[in-house]
């Protein structure tokens, strides 16, 4: 009998006789709800999107690594000791005695020297952090040396302090692997890249039991950890891509953790007695930046044009009202908790200044620009509100939003108009934000100077030197001089810090975020 | 009668022939498309921050320095021997991530299927039983509001009152954390994978997870299903054979299980191969509300990120079940009705 009705019956008896789900996550399991789709490779020379920097950390250990608590101070990590060479372009690094990886095998030089090598020659996205010192992979080999079987030598060519060094060391590409087992799981020449891209084989506090690509991520306990165990047996982080659902996973008790939840759905779950809201600044700044090389628009190269547009944004509507707590008033390129920040915002909302400025330098009211903005929130409500306050001194704002895809296409062949952009360092040291916005060395490396059209010869020398002083007070101050210039006369108006709220269920203890993107930390979180 | 051999072969040839050509165009369009992205794939893969070099590299390994039919020829060519390729978002072969996301899609979009086809076709011969009845308004208006609400707002609505209020139902996922990470579900299909791993509860679990969003699928395609079912009855009814058996006393439960069904299962069969054919590809929405790793999401994620190699793989498969299903319907259809044979 081929009624379609016949299958009824089977249909809504087995609903009908479904178990209800349990709500709540197992006990010693931290269950968190996040998007996952941007995960591509948990390889860390390879990785280089949040949720997989965010893994690393985690899952493997660097050589010395930031302090969480405070970032500025280095901790020794996998190295107990270093020394800089006496002429400040070597490093020597004594291992951490007993080191070993979750694997059992014991930590070698060898090891350091396979993974930098590695991640130089694999030449994937991360790896411009390491061309920084000057390694490619045909001089790699020749820097890195084992000299004895507790110690190290890093040594480099480019113009860069030990300092500067350390810290482009505890970016996650610099992320110390277990040669022996990535080697075991090598195919052909890949250096065991395909095996890494869902396997670990690291020295963190956890290692990955299971990844099913844009699904879900199972880490367990590294009971082994050279800093010691975790506290929770295993964590979940389950790819749920509607913020929507991530809120009713975690108001359920089915997730423990809820990240990138919106302001409204905060602000919803804030009402609820088992949730609390935790808030992280983060180092992740906010930017409008005019593409001065565009052809059609010779008001972008005014540079009344950008003095204006200090004045034309409405700082703390945004950050108070629109965004809700998502986002400081913040209007210097390194973000407050950076050594150097500058914290000073000496520019907020006022149209009539705007308007004399505009004024004065021939600008006549009635210029169109037309501004790219990634198509994602917050993004399209900033957009609405430049839109008002821009027009307030006759400049209409034609917005485009489009994916961050298209939008990076474009800033990178420099056709846009203007643009509403994000910036977050790549390893916690204020060059790796300097070296992009007041540096345009014009000679072929595209840094965000560079793609605004900026020409800087002085500032540019002024930020490679900075980059070698040795004195971290002197440090500090070069780099404030620097963000003064940029606050003042760049074709970028930098106007917010990012901070991340993260939504726990109220028996969740110790979950802790730093200020830069890789900076999530699930060792210490009990339930 | 040598005719009688050949016919079906020459036939069957013949239909292997169109559908393969098909799969092609298919493929040659897509590519098309996807080269036309305004995403460069490079970009995409190597982040915003990467050096000159590191991009020049990347635009080589990817191949997009070659122009794009010699760049679909290579990849045509790979794909004679089996391989999809490695997606740029997953890091995984393009056949390994298929052979996860298509089961899911596959089994929620079949029991979807199943679900509207008997609760359509019921309420559309409810509803032509007395055209212009309450019953018909009744079914109109459920009908109408099936096919016209977002799937991702009832999905939602679904969620918070089922799940989150009343807990019937499970929650996003396939399964609860206590099984998704212990059992082994090596199918891809998790009704087979509990139901064979014999863990208590897991068969269970895996069907209150399913309910919501077969149910969420299953209302659009219950609209469809049913107007398309009333119109087929009421096309039909005005014809001779009808008002014969009208006069010869038949009643209209007789009319319609008896004469208006047989006659119109042609059309309905091919009304709900259509519908199914759009669940399979058309889940996104559901899927994402419902934290459904399936091709849908697949795709859409793929499309996102200029993907080219993983939008092929799932349209090729997605284009394949088109392919398949319409070949069974045309078949199932030629059966069933004397007058195509």
């Amino acid at each position: 009998m081929n009624h379609p009705l016949s299958f009824l019956p089977l249909v809504l008896g087995a609903v009908v006789a479904a178990a209800p789900a349990e709500a709540s996550s197992p006990p010693g399991v931290l269950v968190i709800a996040q998007a996952l789709d941007d995960l591509v490779s948990l390889d860390p020379a390879e990785g280089f999107e949040l949720s997989s920097v965010q893994t690393f950390t985690n899952v493997y250990q660097r050589l010395v690594q930031p302090d969480p608590d405070h970032p500025a101070n280095l901790l020794p990590t996998l190295a107990s000791r270093w020394q800089a060479e006496p002429g400040g372009r070597a490093l020597d690094f004594e291992l951490t005695a007993g080191a070993r990886f979750a694997s059992g095998n014991p930590l070698r030089p060898e090891d350091v020297v396979y993974s930098l090598s590695r991640a130089v020659k694999l030449n994937r996205a991360p790896v411009f952090i390491l061309n920084e010192l000057g390694w490619n992979a045909g001089n790699v080999d020749q820097h890195l040396s084992k000299l004895d079987d507790r110690h190290v030598r890093l040594a480099w060519d480019a113009p860069v302090g030990p300092a500067l060094a350390l810290s482009i060391l505890t970016a996650p590409v610099a992320s110390i692997i277990d040669a022996r087992e990535v080697l075991a799981h090598a195919v052909g020449e890949d250096a065991g890249n395909a095996w890494l891209r869902s396997h670990s084989a690291g020295s963190g506090p956890f290692k990955i039991r299971r990844y099913m690509p844009h699904e879900a991520l199972v880490l367990d306990a590294n009971a082994t950890a050279p800093g010691g165990a975790p506290r929770l047996q295993t964590i979940v982080i389950k790819n749920v891509a509607d913020a929507a659902t991530r809120r009713l996973l975690v108001a359920v008790g089915d997730a423990d953790i809820a990240r990138d939840l919106g302001p409204d759905q905060i602000a919803a779950l804030g009402r609820d007695p088992q949730l609390q809201t935790l808030a992280f600044p983060s180092a992740m700044i906010d930017y409008l930046m005019f593409n001065t090389t565009n052809p059609d628009n010779a008001a972008l190269r005014n540079p009344a044009l950008w003095e204006a547009a200090r004045w034309l944004i409405d700082y703390d509507g945004i950050a108070a009202k629109l965004l809700r707590g998502e986002y400081l008033v913040h209007q210097a390129f390194l973000a407050a908790g950076f050594p150097g920040a500058l914290t000073a915002t000496p520019y907020h909302l006022d149209a009539a200044k705007a308007r004399s400025i505009l004024a004065a330098a021939g600008l006549a009211p009635g210029l169109h620009i037309t501004l790219d903005v990634i198509n994602q929130p917050p993004y399209g409500d900033i957009a609405q509100s430049l839109q008002a306050s821009f027009a307030q001194a006759g400049i209409t704002l034609d917005v485009v939003p489009e994916l961050a895809g298209e939008l990076y296409t474009k800033v990178r062949a420099r056709s846009e108009q203007a643009v509403w952009l994000y910036w977050v360092p790549d390893y916690f040291d204020a060059n790796s934000t300097a070296s992009a916005f007041a540096a345009n060395r014009e000679d072929g490396t595209k840094t965000v100077a560079w793609r605004a059209g900026w020409r800087i010869p002085g500032l540019s020398a002024a930020t490679a030197a900075a980059a070698t002083e040795t004195d971290p007070a002197a440090r500090a101050l070069d780099y404030l001089a620097i963000q003064r210039e940029v606050q003042q006369n760049s074709p970028f108006v930098i106007a917010f810090q990012a901070r991340n709220e993260v939504v726990v269920r109220k028996n969740v203890r110790g979950y802790r975020e730093g200020l830069d993107a890789d900076m999530v930390y699930y060792d210490r979180i009990s339930k | 009668m040598s005719s009688g051999y050949g016919l079906p072969l020459v036939a069957l040839a013949r239909g292997l022939l169109t559908m393969l050509t098909t799969l092609a165009c298919l493929l040659l369009v897509t590519f098309a498309l996807s080269s036309l992205s305004p995403i460069d794939p490079a970009l995409r893969a190597l982040g915003d921050h990467a050096s000159a070099g590191s991009y020049a590299e990347m635009r080589h390994r990817l191949g997009l320095d070659a122009p794009w039919p010699q760049r679909f020829a290579r990849y045509a060519g790979r794909l004679l021997h089996g391989d999809l390729g490695v997606s740029e978002s997953t890091g995984q072969p393009v056949a390994d991530d298929l052979r996860h996301v298509f089961p899911a899609t596959f089994e929620l979009a079949t029991i979807a299927m199943l679900v509207s086809c008997a609760l359509g076709v019921a309420l559309g011969v409810l509803s032509a039983w007395r055209p212009g009845g309450l019953l018909d308004g009744v079914v109109r208006i459920i009908s109408l509001a099936g096919s016209s609400l977002p799937a991702f707002w009832l999905g939602l609505v679904a969620l918070y009152v089922f799940y989150a209020r009343l807990h019937w139902a499970g929650g996003p996922g396939r399964l609860d954390d206590a099984y998704e990470y212990t059992l082994d579900l090596d199918s891809g299909f998790v009704l087979l994978d509990t139901w064979r791993s014999g863990v208590p509860g897991a068969f269970a679990n895996a069907w209150a997870h399913l309910a919501l969003p077969v149910l969420v699928l299953a209302a659009y395609a219950i609209g469809q299903v049913t107007r398309m079912t009333r119109a087929a009855l009421l096309g039909e009814a005005g014809k001779e054979y009808v008002t014969l058996a009208r006069a010869k006393g038949a009643g209209p439960g007789r009319i319609i299980l008896h004469h208006l069904l047989p006659n119109t299962r042609g059309l309905i069969l091919t009304v709900l191969a259509l519908t199914y054919a759009s669940l399979l590809e058309g889940a996104v929405l559901v899927e994402t509300v419902f934290a459904w790793p399936g091709v849908g999401r697949y795709l859409t994620t793929a499309l996102f990120a200029a993907d080219t190699a993983a939008i092929l793989g799932a349209t090729l498969v997605i284009g394949c079940c088109f392919v398949v299903i319409n070949g069974l319907t045309d078949a199932l259809v030629r059966a069933l009705d004397p007058r195509l044979r």
